[in-house]
């Protein structure tokens, strides 16, 4: 047997080599994405934790009332515990750890009976160093007896006048009675951003004029006095807070080791409570590394299961391609089969004949596929976008590889057999083959396959975890469904042809239309030639889909091209070195959570309120909007005249003045306080130091020099007795006048002007007045106060402000919203924001609000919401990040990060993490394989095809000749058939691949966790690449087409003739 | 001596040789055959398997070439032609009957005869009336629409007999014409064949094993290891 097979290989070699180069492709295409999903993915992970920030893999326990005595013990306990919980990790840990509070200096903290209590507190941090900047003296050092050094804030120091070398007495803990201890100063300090300090007991501002340790009255609080932790553990001090943050080395962290450490965290509280005892009031042990961890997984699910459809698809493509060559070498053995039977040979032993031969076939082909497909998976991992994300790999070979190989092959090696075990091989006539596959209904099935596919596909819940078999097998059988009708597509026009060519003179097309139409043997050909055709048409559309729809996700999840999420307050001026750190307009945005009337949101999700200066929408907003543009969308929403307000020329702030007088009998104060607005639109409030309503002119100081063109856009006086504290009578009329440079357009006229705060009506005639003169300008309210129910802890406010208050800030809503509170455009909304109830009117209705992807969220004009809240008393600002559109400095978003103000997230970093991510870039990767591999089996496909085509028919090409057919007749006839119907069946295949396309693609793309994307995946049509594609596989196809029929025809001679005449 | 002019043959092949391979292994098909056919006869060619009959016949028709001597058909020195002349030879003059009969499988037999006069772009209508004259000569008027296989093999030799007569030729060249056929429907197609040769005055060289088609021919010219044979 081995024998007739190595004999018949030796004269059919080049269709063996044609099988064996199919199933080399198709193992080689399982290999390389068996390597993709093992062992790219699992560095993938490995290479998405390594590159987590610090603190998405941070461990932290928090514990509180730690006894002084067992302060240290528990520190070292906790680091311990977390160090073992990491391993088998490498961690490195850092405490920082703060005092109870104690009295500042003598026995009660207060200088006088009644002035406010002043208290003070220690600290400990690790690696202090890193986490501030000297700005005088030196660190402190353990020095083990008393005094014990210490550095402060800078603020601390001011107010408490310390300098080096000052020594501070801190007396008993209000809460226990400890002993005193005294620190000398060493050094002063600013804090660096990010670094922790919002953990400090007065988040690093240095003092708390209003302290609240539960007594009645508020304290005044300085801290923190920083000392070496060890003398902070020395100092009797009961521990307040105590926090050990462990920090794991994830250089190259697998996924069981992972697992294991997430399993670990899952049982640390109990086990650090259980370890502690009684030694702290209170533990927590807290980490985002099993989200983060988590949300990893979640990712390389989702390109999982997108990888696999690739992997499917070339699978039955490569099916495709064997079934075509089973069938080709079926029939060219058609003779050499029925010799066989008729001398005896049982159907049996023809099985195991084709069966071993298909065997060694494909293991001939696995053997290549092996290190076919290691090296071109270590190629592809070479490309920049998969170097880029760290998964450059060099060749080796894994179980994995080795197993879909293997499994592969023997599976190629059956569609391989198939044909040779039907019982009727090869039909005589084409019409019963075209009629056994119409009959037997098989691509109706695969249509209502397909259907019921797209339908799951298209009811699938919102969020999937894990492999989607659904997702998988659907594009498989819509490509397959539609593959298999487009025999029946491309037989209209041939039929057509077929019947104009009965009525032509000619032969060479009649012929060639005749045999389009008639041949037989085709199915299987067309099957190929369609379902690959369709393959690279779907693979370059949903490619450029997902592609699309990463950029899309990006710029909705970001919403603008650069943002900075604050962690420090807004300043007066920050939008400036915003500005000049990245070179591109600028923005305060209020971004945060609000509640509207009486609805909160789902949990953990309430409503968002955006708003941005819409002046600018499209510089600054980014994300799709069909039908508008966010330009159009911001014109509805911004206030139609400006604000206005008095400017202050820069360095003016040494010349701002303010009188006041009251009549009556009670004598009054007024706390001032300035709204300014810097250049970027950002309005903060300076409140300055009580001034009495004297007659006398005060000085009135700013918070910061004005280092740029400022304007005050609302004042604020809060009335008082003066002192706080008296009982008043009858009513006062009280005329406050604040008097700034004259800088440019000053304006006249008055400012509108209202009591805000509780019991506005305890203020009366209300007014403002606005007066320049060459040198300054001066505003003037004027207001009657009842002082009968003037309270001295519930002051009376006046606010004035350069613009009206708006009736309802306009908005508009994302569809989300207007659909789960029934909300239409035209409607009205109260929607509380920081405690302030602001009636919104809602103007237009967008798909989704930028920076908001699918949530109920409204976007807004900061501008106008700003007069709104200032309007209402709320002078604070409400600004929670900075959008910047258009940045023009390169490296903008590390010199935003460098600024230290917050976080900084970019639409190019989203984006590129979102399709290049190492968890991410799988995909791409696999479709980057999938389109060469159809064209590649098209080719070959198209080359078994036609050359068995012509070869079967070399007799009859012979006979042609002997007919009287010129050579070049024939091969012209030969290749319009052929060329026609490559034309034909590429042309149903692009149409069946854009069916697939819009129908599937669109629903196939997840986000990055899994979810329906947001906004929604668009198909895309990358024309290009598809009439690329077509062009390449039209002429690839017809040059194939030529050479073989050349080839084919060159033996179509007399030869054949003598031998088969 | 005559003046009356001597009848130019149909076919005189003279001093052909072909052979195949080289050396050693060279086999010599045709060894200086020379014969005639006089015009309006028909000759059969006898030889065994693997005589040279079908090289020779393929000679005759063109296509292939010998490696000497020379073939003239109605006058036109076939060896002297170029491609096209062959080709215009084949349309024209000579016409091939295969063993195996050659039909296109994927056309009717209506549409198998109609082949050479497609080959002379005659017209469409024109065509249609010869085709159906030509089935109707050969006796399958009605199966012209039926294909190839689902014609017997008689019907098939019929259909390729009414094919090679559609473009009128002057010389038939018939290789073994009833070797796939039973007795009784090689002689009907024998039958056939003398009748056309008559009735179209149409010259025959037919190579056959068969007995009857030699009694039914006008000579027989005996090929034996590539040599014509007294």
């Amino acid at each position: 047997m081995l024998r007739l097979l190595a004999r018949r290989a030796s004269v059919q070699f080049p269709l063996l080599v044609a099988v064996v180069a199919v199933v080399a492709v198709g193992t080689t295409l399982l290999g390389v994405c068996a390597l993709l999903l093992t062992r790219s993915a699992d560095q993938a992970l490995t290479e998405g934790m390594a590159r987590a920030t610090a603190p998405e893999v941070a461990v932290t326990a928090y514990l509180a009332d730690v006894p002084a005595a067992k302060a240290d013990s528990v520190a070292g306990d906790t680091r311990a515990l977390l160090t073992r919980t990491l391993a088998p990790f490498q961690a490195t840990s850092a405490t920082r750890a703060s005092s109870a509070v104690r009295l500042l200096g003598d026995r009660t903290g207060a200088a006088r009976p009644d002035e406010p209590r002043k208290l003070a507190y220690l600290s400990g941090i690790d690696g202090l160093q890193s986490r501030a900047r000297l700005t005088a003296g030196r660190w402190p050092r353990s020095t083990g007896a008393a005094p014990i050094e210490a550095v402060v804030l800078q603020p601390t120091a001011r107010v408490l006048d310390l300098a080096v070398g000052s020594r501070v007495r801190l007396g008993t803990e209000i809460t226990s009675r400890t002993d005193a201890v005294t620190v000398v100063i060493v050094g002063i300090f600013q804090p660096l951003p990010n670094s922790g300090w919002d953990r400090d007991p007065l988040a690093a501002t240095g003092y708390d004029p209003a302290y609240l340790d539960g007594s009645p009255n508020p304290a005044i609080a300085y801290g923190p006095f920083v000392v070496d932790l060890s003398d902070l553990f020395a100092s009797g001090s009961t521990i307040d807070r105590l926090q050990v943050t462990t920090q794991p080395q994830l250089a190259r962290p697998t996924g069981p080791e992972l697992d294991a450490v997430a399993a670990t965290l899952g049982t640390a509280n109990a086990q650090l409570r259980k370890l502690l005892g009684d030694r702290a009031k209170f533990s927590r042990v807290a980490s985002d590394l099993p989200v983060t961890f988590a949300l990893a997984r979640a990712q390389q699910a989702v390109t999982r299961s997108t990888v696999l459809v690739v992997v499917l698809i070339g699978t039955v493509l490569t099916a495709a391609a064997l079934g075509l060559a089973g069938r080709l070498v079926v029939a060219l053995r058609a003779t050499e089969t029925a010799l066989l039977s008729e001398l005896g040979a049982s159907r049996g032993q023809l099985a195991a004949a084709t069966a071993s031969e298909a065997i060694i076939l494909s293991a001939i082909a696995a053997v290549l596929a092996v290190p076919l497909s290691s090296l071109t998976h270590a190629a592809l991992t070479h490309l920049p976008a998969l170097a880029d994300a760290g998964l450059a790999t060099s060749p080796s070979v894994t179980g994995a590889q080795l197993m879909a190989v293997g499994v592969g092959a023997v599976l190629l090696a059956g569609v391989l057999v198939i044909p040779a075990l039907r019982r009727d091989p090869e039909p005589t006539t084409g019409r019963s083959r075209l009629g056994l596959l119409t009959r037997s209904g098989a691509d109706l099935l695969l249509l209502a396959l397909a259907a019921i596919g797209w339908w799951q596909l298209r009811t699938q819940p919102a969020a999937q975890a894990g492999t989607d078999t659904v997702r998988v097998l659907a594009p498989v059988l819509c490509l397959l469904a539609g593959a298999a009708l487009a025999p029946r597509l491309v037989m209209l026009p041939l039929r057509a042809g077929d019947s104009l060519a009965r009525r032509s003179r000619g032969v060479v097309l009649a012929l060639a239309a005749f045999e389009a139409a008639r041949r037989p043997r085709a199915i299987a050909a067309a099957l190929l030639l369609s379902l690959a055709a369709a393959t690279g048409t779907f693979g370059l559309a949903f490619g450029a889909t997902w592609q699309q729809s990463q950029q899309d996700q990006a710029d909705a999840r970001v919403g603008t091209d650069l943002a900075l999420a604050l962690t420090v307050p807004p300043t007066i001026g920050q939008g400036s070195v915003v500005g000049t750190a990245t070179g591109g307009a600028v923005s305060p945005v209020t971004d945060r959570g609000v509640v509207i009337g009486r609805y909160f949101g789902t949990a953990g999700a309430p409503p968002r309120l955006v708003a941005v200066d819409t002046t600018r929408a499209g510089l600054l907003l980014r994300g799709r909007i069909p039908g508008t543009s966010w330009s159009q969308v911001g014109a509805g929403l911004a206030p139609k005249t400006p604000a206005g307000g008095v400017p202050i020329p820069v360095g003016g702030d040494s010349a701002l003045t303010i009188t006041g007088t009251s009549t009556g009998a009670s004598r009054l104060q007024a706390v001032p306080r300035l709204v300014l607005e810097d250049r970027s639109g950002l309005r903060t409030s300076c409140e300055a130091t009580a001034v009495r309503l004297d007659g006398r002119s005060h000085p009135l100081h700013l918070c910061s020099p004005v280092r740029e063109a400022w304007r005050v856009v609302a004042i604020s006086l809060q009335v008082n007795f003066d002192p706080p504290g008296q009982v008043g009578a009858g009513e006062s009329r009280l005329t406050v006048s604040v008097t700034l440079p004259a800088g440019p357009n000053p304006g006249t006229g008055t400012w509108p002007s209202r009591s805000v705060g509780n019991d506005p009506w305890r203020l009366g005639n209300v007014a403002t007045a606005i007066h320049s003169t060459p040198t300054s300008t001066v505003v003037t309210t004027t207001a009657n106060v009842n002082t009968d129910e003037l309270q001295p802890t519930l002051p009376v406010e006046v606010v004035s402000t350069a613009f009206a208050a708006p009736s309802a800030v306009p908005v508009a809503v994302s569809d989300r919203l207007a659909d789960e509170v029934g909300a239409v455009v035209g409607g009205r909304l109260t929607v509380t924001v920081g405690g302030i109830a602001v009636p919104m009117v809602i103007s237009q209705r967008v798909p989704t609000v930028p920076s908001a992807p699918g949530e109920v969220a409204m976007l807004a004009d900061v501008d106008a919401l700003s007069r709104a809240l200032i309007s209402a008393g709320a002078l604070e600002p409400a600004v929670d990040a900075w959008w910047v559109g258009q940045p023009s400095t390169p490296g903008a978003a590390a010199a935003t990060t460098a600024l230290g103000l917050g976080e900084v997230d970019t639409r190019a970093g989203v984006h590129q993490e979102l399709s290049r991510g190492p968890l991410r870039v799988g995909l791409p990767a696999a479709l980057d394989l999938l389109v060469p591999a159809a064209v590649l089996l098209l080719l070959v496909g198209t080359i078994m095809h036609v050359t068995s085509e012509v070869e079967a028919r070399a007799l009859e090409m012979a006979r042609l000749r002997g007919l009287g057919l010129r050579r070049r007749s024939i091969l012209g006839g030969l290749l319009a058939q052929h060329g026609g119907v490559l034309v034909l069946l590429l042309s149903a295949g692009a149409v069946v691949g854009a069916v697939a396309s819009w129908a599937v693609a669109p629903l196939l793309i997840r986000s990055d966790l899994g979810a329906r994307p947001e906004p929604g995946a668009v198909l895309q049509w990358p024309w290009p690449a598809e009439v690329g594609l077509l062009a390449g596989l039209l002429i690839g196809g017809t040059v194939a087409v030529t050479l073989v029929i050349a080839v084919q025809l060159r033996r179509a001679d007399a030869a054949h003739l003598r031998v088969g005449a | 001596m005559s003046d009356l002019p001597v009848a130019q043959p149909m076919l005189a092949v003279r001093e052909v040789n072909r052979s195949f391979g080289s050396g050693a292994t060279a086999v010599h098909a045709l060894r200086d055959v020379s014969f005639e056919v006089a015009t309006g006869t028909m000759v059969a060619l006898v030889g065994r398997s693997g005589s040279g009959k079908t090289t020779l016949l393929n000679v005759v028709g063109g296509l292939e070439r010998p490696d000497s001597g020379t073939v003239m058909v109605d006058g036109t020195e076939v060896t002297a032609l170029d491609e096209d002349g062959l080709s215009r030879l084949r349309r024209e003059t000579v016409a091939y009957i295969f063993q195996t009969f050659g039909l296109i499988p994927v056309l009717s037999a209506a549409e198998n005869v109609g082949v050479p006069l497609r080959m002379s772009r005659t017209p469409t209508l024109e065509r249609e009336r010869r085709v159906a004259l030509l089935l109707d000569l050969v006796g399958l008027a009605d199966h012209a629409e039926q294909r190839p296989g689902e014609l017997s093999g008689g019907q098939q030799q019929r259909v390729a007999i009414a094919r090679a007569l559609a473009a009128s030729p002057r010389l038939l060249v018939a290789d073994e014409p009833t070797g796939q056929l039973d007795a009784e429907t090689g002689l009907s197609v024998m039958a056939l064949l003398r009748g056309v040769v008559e009735s179209e005055g149409v010259t025959a060289l037919v190579s056959t094993h068969d007995p009857v088609m030699m009694a039914l021919a006008d000579r027989v010219v005996r090929i034996s290891d590539g040599q014509v044979t007294p």
